[in-house]
C-alpha cells in the first residue's frame, strides 16, 4: 500500500510500486484530467505539482511520492471554482483540442507561483517542456500574462503554494 | 452524392419531449439519405435535432465531432443566432452514428475537410428558425396580435406595442401544435447579434478544467486494459508467441492473438504495458521487409519515367510553349510521408456482447467505426452503438477506424469490456501517413520575362485505395457483410463514375490558378505499400509546396519580385488579390527588419484562400521562423475568435512539418517514434502570428485545414532569400 495525498485528500492505492504516477491518478483514483501523451517526460500532457513543483506524472513511479502531495488539474480549480490561471485560459479563448492543455495550466500556474510576473522569454523557456499539437502557444503566452496581471491583485498564486508547502510537511512528519 | 448538395431539402417535425419540454426533430428525404428504413409511413428518419426543457436549457445534436477546430461552437452559434437563446444554454450531445447525420458533402458521417460550417450553414440556421417562428406564431395567438408584431430575443417572445413578454419555456405545449411554414424566414445578416460576432469558445471552461471527457477518460464497468503488439514491419504477421511466459504477471487476465498483432489484457493499463514488453514474439515480416524511404523514392521516380500519367490539366499547348520558350527552369520537388501525431494518442473502449457491441472512441468516422467492428465479430450495423467524445486532435487520423476494430475484437475474444491504449511509440510507428510525392515541373518565361507554360507531373499513392475498405461499406449500411470487400472494390474500380473521385494525389496542383496559357498537370499513380490516409489540408499540403515553391522560383527567374509577379497573374481573382495585397501591406512587405528576410506564398483549400508572409533570421545554418503574417478569406467568419486560432493553429501545424516532419522507413520498419525523433514546434520556437481577416458577406467555408499549405513554400523562400539555396525536399533543413 502506498499512501500520499493528491489535491488534499489521503490515498492509498495497492499497485506495485514502478506504476507510473499517471496511471494511478487515471485508472485507480480516476482522476482523468491529467492526460498521457508520450509516456517518455517529453511533451508536459501529464504535468501535476510535486509540493508546487511541476513534474511529469508519466515517468514519475508512485513509489518516489510515498507521503507526499500532489495537485492536479482538479484540485487546481473546477468551473464552480475556478483558479485565475484556468480564467486566463477561458478568457483568451486558448483550448482547441484541449487534450494537452490540463498539463500546460499545471505548468503556468508553477510558473506563476515562482515567478509572479514572467517576461515573455520567461514564459516561452519555462513553457517549452508543453507540447500543443493544436499550435496555441500565442495564446498561452497571452494567458500567463492576463492571469500573471490577475494574481498580482488577489496574491492567489502565494496562497497556493504556502497551502501545498503545508500539507507536504504535515504528511511527511 | 454530389446532387445532396444541389436538392437538399430540410424537414422538421415537431413533439413532446418526455421531461414536458419540445423536441424538434429535422431530417431530410430518406431516398436522399440512402437510409435502410425506406418508405413507410414516414417520407424521412427524424433524429432528436434540438430539445427545449421546461426550465430553459437546450440540448442541441451535434453532428460533428469537436476535435480542436471549433465546430461546437460554430454550430451552436448557428441555432442560438435563429433561436434567439444565449450559446451557453445549450447543451451539447454528440450524435451517434446514423445516416440522419451523415455529412452531406461526402454520404459518410464523417468530420474532415473543413466543411463543418459550410455544409450547416443553411440547415442548423432552419432549425433555429423554425423554433423562433413557432414560438412568435403560440405568443401571438395568446396576446391575439399578428405574429409579425413580436420580437424575439433570450429566449422569449416580446409584443413591444403592448409591451408583454412569454418565455420559450412556457409556450412549448402551444408552440407544439403550431403549423412549420414551408418557407423559412432565415434573420437578414443585419440582425445578426451572434454571427460574426460570438467569440467565446464554448468548451473552453471544460477543457481549462480537466473536465473534458476525451475517448481516453472513458470509463465503464468490469473494463480491462488492453495493449497490442504490432509488426515492426509494415504488413507483417505474427508468426510465433508464447503466453505463458506473462499470464503469472501481476494483473495480466489474457493474452490473445488478433488481426494486427497480439493483445495482452490486464487489469490496469501499466500491467499490461510491462506484460507486453516482456512478451516474445516472432513476426512473419512479409513482402516490406526491405522496404526503405529511398526504395518509395526510387519507385517513384520510376514511375514517371514510365507513365506520364493522368491529365488533370490541359490548358493550350504545353510542348509549343517550352519550345518557344527564351528560358525554361526544370526542377524536382518531393515531400515525405509525415505522422499526425494527435496529442491523445489513438485508443477506443468498446464492449463486445452476444447480441450488441458499445464504442467509445474519439472517431472523426462514426459509421465508418461501425464497419470496422462488425467486420470482427458476429453483429450487424444496427447492434453496434458508437458513443462519440472529445478529441485530442484529429487532424485526419482519426477517419481511419483501425483502433476501433482493435478493441472491438480484443472485446469479442476475451468477452470483457476493453479500454486499448496505443503507446506514443505504437501511435508514431503505425499510423496511416501523409502520402509522400514526388514532383517534376518545367515552366517557361518568354523573352520579356512572362510565364508562358507550366508543366507538373505528380507521383504519389492513392488515400481512397486505404481509406475504401470500410468507407464503401458504410456508405451502403443495407449492405450484407459478404458484400464488403465487393463494395470497396467496386468504389475502387468505378473511382469518379461510381464513387467519389480521389483528388488526394493532385488537389492544389490542378487547381493552379495563375493566368498561364499553357498548362499542363498529370498525375502518376504509384504505391510503395506504406499505409497512408487523410493529413490536415491533405493534398494542398505537399502541393501548395510544390506550386508555390515554383512559382516563386519562376519570378526570381523572371527578375520579379514574387508579391508583383504572382500579383499581375492573379488578377481575375479579386477575393485571391485581395488576400494577396492585404498580407504584403500587413507584412510590409519588401522592407523587412534588419537580419530578417520574407517569403510569401498564396493559396486556395477547402473554398477558402490564404496567403501568408513568413519572416525568418538565420544563427549559422539555423533558422528561427520570427514572425508570420496570416490573411484569410473564409467567407463570413462565424467565430472571428475561432478563425484567427484555426489560422494560429494551422501555421504551427505546417511550420512544425516544415522544420521537423519527416517519417522514415528503413527495413520495412517506421524509424521514428517518440517526440524526441519526431519532433514537434515548441513554445520557445513559435513565431509571433498576425492574422487578419478579409469582411465578407459570402456563405463561410473552410478554416480548420487551409491555414496549412502556404507556410511551407513561403518559408522557403524567405530562407532562398537569406541564404541564396533553394530547398525542393520538405523539411526544409539549411546546408
Amino acid at each position: 500500500m502506498i499512501e500520499f495525498r493528491v489535491n488534499g485528500n489521503v490515498q492509498q492505492v495497492d499497485v506495485e510500486g514502478d506504476t507510473p504516477l499517471l496511471w494511478v491518478l487515471r485508472d485507480v483514483i480516476a482522476l482523468t484530467g491529467t492526460k498521457f501523451g508520450c509516456g517518455m517526460g517529453l511533451c508536459g500532457a501529464c504535468t501535476v505539482q510535486l509540493n508546487g513543483q511541476p513534474i511529469r506524472a508519466c515517468i514519475t513511479p508512485v513509489s518516489a511520492i510515498t507521503g507526499q502531495e500532489i495537485t492536479t488539474i482538479e484540485g487546481l480549480g473546477s468551473i464552480k471554482d475556478i483558479h485565475p490561471v484556468q480564467q486566463a485560459w477561458i478568457d483568451e479563448n486558448v483550448p482547441q483540442c484541449g487534450y494537452c492543455q490540463s498539463g500546460q495550466i499545471m505548468s503556468a500556474s508553477a510558473l506563476l507561483a515562482q515567478n509572479p510576473n514572467p517576461s515573455d522569454d520567461e514564459i516561452k523557456q519555462y513553457m517549452s517542456g508543453n507540447i500543443c499539437r493544436c499550435g496555441t502557444y500565442p495564446r498561452i503566452q497571452k494567458a500567463i500574462k492576463r492571469a500573471a496581471k490577475s494574481l498580482q491583485t488577489t496574491g492567489f498564486a502565494v496562497h497556493i503554494q504556502e497551502s501545498n508547502f503545508d500539507l507536504a510537511t504535515e504528511v511527511q512528519s | 452524392m454530389s446532387d445532396l448538395t444541389l436538392s437538399r431539402r430540410q424537414f422538421f417535425k415537431m413533439s413532446a419531449a418526455a421531461s414536458g419540454g419540445l423536441v424538434l426533430a429535422s431530417g431530410i428525404s430518406a431516398c436522399m439519405t440512402q437510409t435502410h428504413s425506406s418508405g413507410n409511413e414516414d417520407l424521412w428518419k427524424a433524429n432528436a435535432w434540438v430539445t427545449l426543457h421546461p426550465d430553459g436549457r437546450i440540448e442541441f445534436v451535434l453532428d460533428r465531432v469537436e476535435m480542436g477546430q471549433g465546430t461546437l461552437t460554430g454550430l451552436t452559434t448557428l441555432l442560438a443566432e435563429e433561436m434567439d437563446v444565449k450559446p451557453e444554454l445549450i447543451e451539447i450531445k454528440f450524435a451517434p452514428a446514423d445516416p440522419t447525420y451523415r455529412n452531406p458533402d461526402y454520404g459518410l458521417q464523417i468530420t474532415g475537410g473543413s466543411n463543418s460550417l459550410s455544409s450547416s450553414w443553411e440547415q442548423i440556421r432552419e432549425s433555429g428558425a423554425v423554433i423562433r417562428t413557432v414560438m412568435k406564431q403560440a405568443a401571438s395567438r395568446v396576446w391575439k396580435v399578428e405574429p409579425s408584431e413580436c420580437v424575439t430575443s433570450d429566449s422569449q417572445v416580446m409584443h413591444p406595442p403592448t409591451n408583454q413578454a412569454l418565455k420559450y419555456s412556457d409556450l412549448y405545449k402551444l408552440a407544439i401544435n403550431e403549423r412549420i411554414p414551408n418557407d423559412i424566414e432565415l434573420k437578414d445578416p443585419s440582425e445578426f447579434k451572434l454571427i460574426g460576432k460570438h467569440n467565446q469558445r464554448l468548451d473552453a471552461p471544460l477543457k481549462s478544467t480537466g473536465a473534458a471527457n476525451f475517448g481516453i477518460d472513458t470509463q465503464i464497468e468490469g473494463m480491462a486494459y488492453a495493449v497490442v503488439a504490432r509488426s515492426p514491419v509494415i504488413g507483417g504477421k505474427v508468426k510465433h508467441f508464447d503466453p505463458s511466459s506473462v499470464m503469472a504477471m501481476t494483473g495480466v487476465k489474457q493474452v490473445v492473438q488478433i488481426t494486427s498483432g497480439v493483445a495482452v489484457v490486464a487489469e490496469q493499463y501499466w500491467q499490461a504495458r510491462k506484460a507486453l514488453n516482456a512478451l516474445a514474439i516472432e513476426w512473419n515480416e512479409g513482402q516490406n521487409a526491405s522496404l526503405s524511404t529511398d526504395r518509395v523514392f526510387e519507385l517513384y521516380k520510376k514511375a514517371a519515367d514510365d507513365d506520364e500519367g493522368d491529365k488533370r490539366r490541359d490548358d493550350g499547348d504545353i510542348d509549343e510553349a517550352l519550345a518557344t520558350a527564351a528560358k525554361i527552369v526544370d526542377v524536382e520537388y518531393q515531400a515525405p510521408f509525415l505522422a499526425h501525431a494527435t496529442m491523445e494518442p489513438q485508443n477506443c473502449v468498446a464492449h463486445v456482447q452476444e447480441d450488441r457491441c458499445d464504442v467509445w472512441a474519439p472517431t472523426q468516422g462514426p459509421d465508418v467505426a461501425q464497419v470496422a467492428v462488425a467486420k470482427v465479430t458476429d453483429l450487424s450495423l444496427d447492434q453496434i452503438f458508437i458513443h462519440t467524445t472529445f478529441i485530442g486532435g484529429g487532424f485526419g487520423r482519426r477517419l481511419t477506424q483501425d483502433f476501433t476494430a482493435e478493441a472491438a475484437e480484443i472485446s469479442a475474444k476475451t468477452k470483457l469490456p476493453i479500454k486499448l491504449i496505443w503507446s506514443r511509440e505504437d501511435d508514431t510507428k503505425h499510423d496511416l501517413y501523409r502520402p509522400a510525392s514526388y514532383h517534376r515541373l518545367k515552366a517557361g518565361l518568354s523573352k520579356d520575362g512572362q510565364l508562358i507554360g507550366w508543366q507538373h507531373q505528380i507521383v504519389c499513392s492513392k488515400i481512397l485505395s486505404w481509406y475504401v475498405w470500410d468507407a464503401a461499406p458504410a456508405q451502403f449500411p443495407w449492405a450484407p457483410k459478404f458484400m464488403y470487400n465487393t463494395l470497396a472494390n467496386v468504389g475502387l474500380a468505378g473511382e469518379g463514375v461510381v464513387a467519389p473521385e480521389d483528388h488526394s494525389p493532385f488537389e492544389g496542383a490542378d487547381s493552379y490558378p495563375y493566368s498561364v496559357a499553357n498548362i499542363d498537370v498529370r498525375y502518376t499513380h504509384a504505391d510503395a505499400g506504406v499505409p497512408v490516409t487523410y493529413w490536415r489540408s491533405v493534398g494542398h499540403s505537399q502541393n501548395a509546396f510544390v506550386v508555390e515553391g515554383f512559382m516563386n522560383e519562376m519570378a526570381h527567374a523572371a527578375e520579379q519580385d514574387p508579391y508583383t509577379f504572382k500579383r499581375a497573374l492573379l488578377k481575375d481573382i479579386p477575393q485571391a488579390l485581395a488576400v494577396l495585397d492585404q498580407v504584403a501591406k500587413s507584412a510590409n512587405w519588401g522592407n523587412p527588419k534588419a537580419g530578417r528576410h520574407q517569403g510569401l506564398a498564396i493559396h486556395k483549400s477547402f473554398g477558402t484562400w490564404v496567403a501568408q508572409v513568413v519572416e525568418v533570421s538565420l544563427n549559422g545554418n539555423q533558422y528561427q521562423v520570427e514572425k508570420v503574417y496570416c490573411v484569410v478569406d473564409c467567407g463570413l467568419a462565424v467565430n472571428p475568435d475561432v478563425v484567427h486560432s484555426q489560422m494560429e493553429s494551422g501555421v504551427v501545424f505546417a511550420l512544425t512539418a516544415a522544420k521537423y516532419g519527416q517519417i522514415d522507413i528503413e527495413d520495412g520498419k517506421v524509424r521514428q517514434s517518440n517526440f524526441h525523433d519526431y519532433q514537434m514546434l515548441r513554445m520557445n520556437e513559435c513565431p509571433e502570428i498576425i492574422v487578419d481577416i478579409i469582411p465578407s458577406a459570402n456563405a463561410p467555408t473552410g478554416v480548420g485545414e487551409p491555414g496549412v499549405p502556404p507556410l511551407a513554400p513561403a518559408l522557403a523562400d524567405a530562407l532562398f532569400s537569406a541564404t541564396g539555396q533553394r530547398l525542393r525536399s520538405l523539411p526544409l533543413t539549411l546546408n
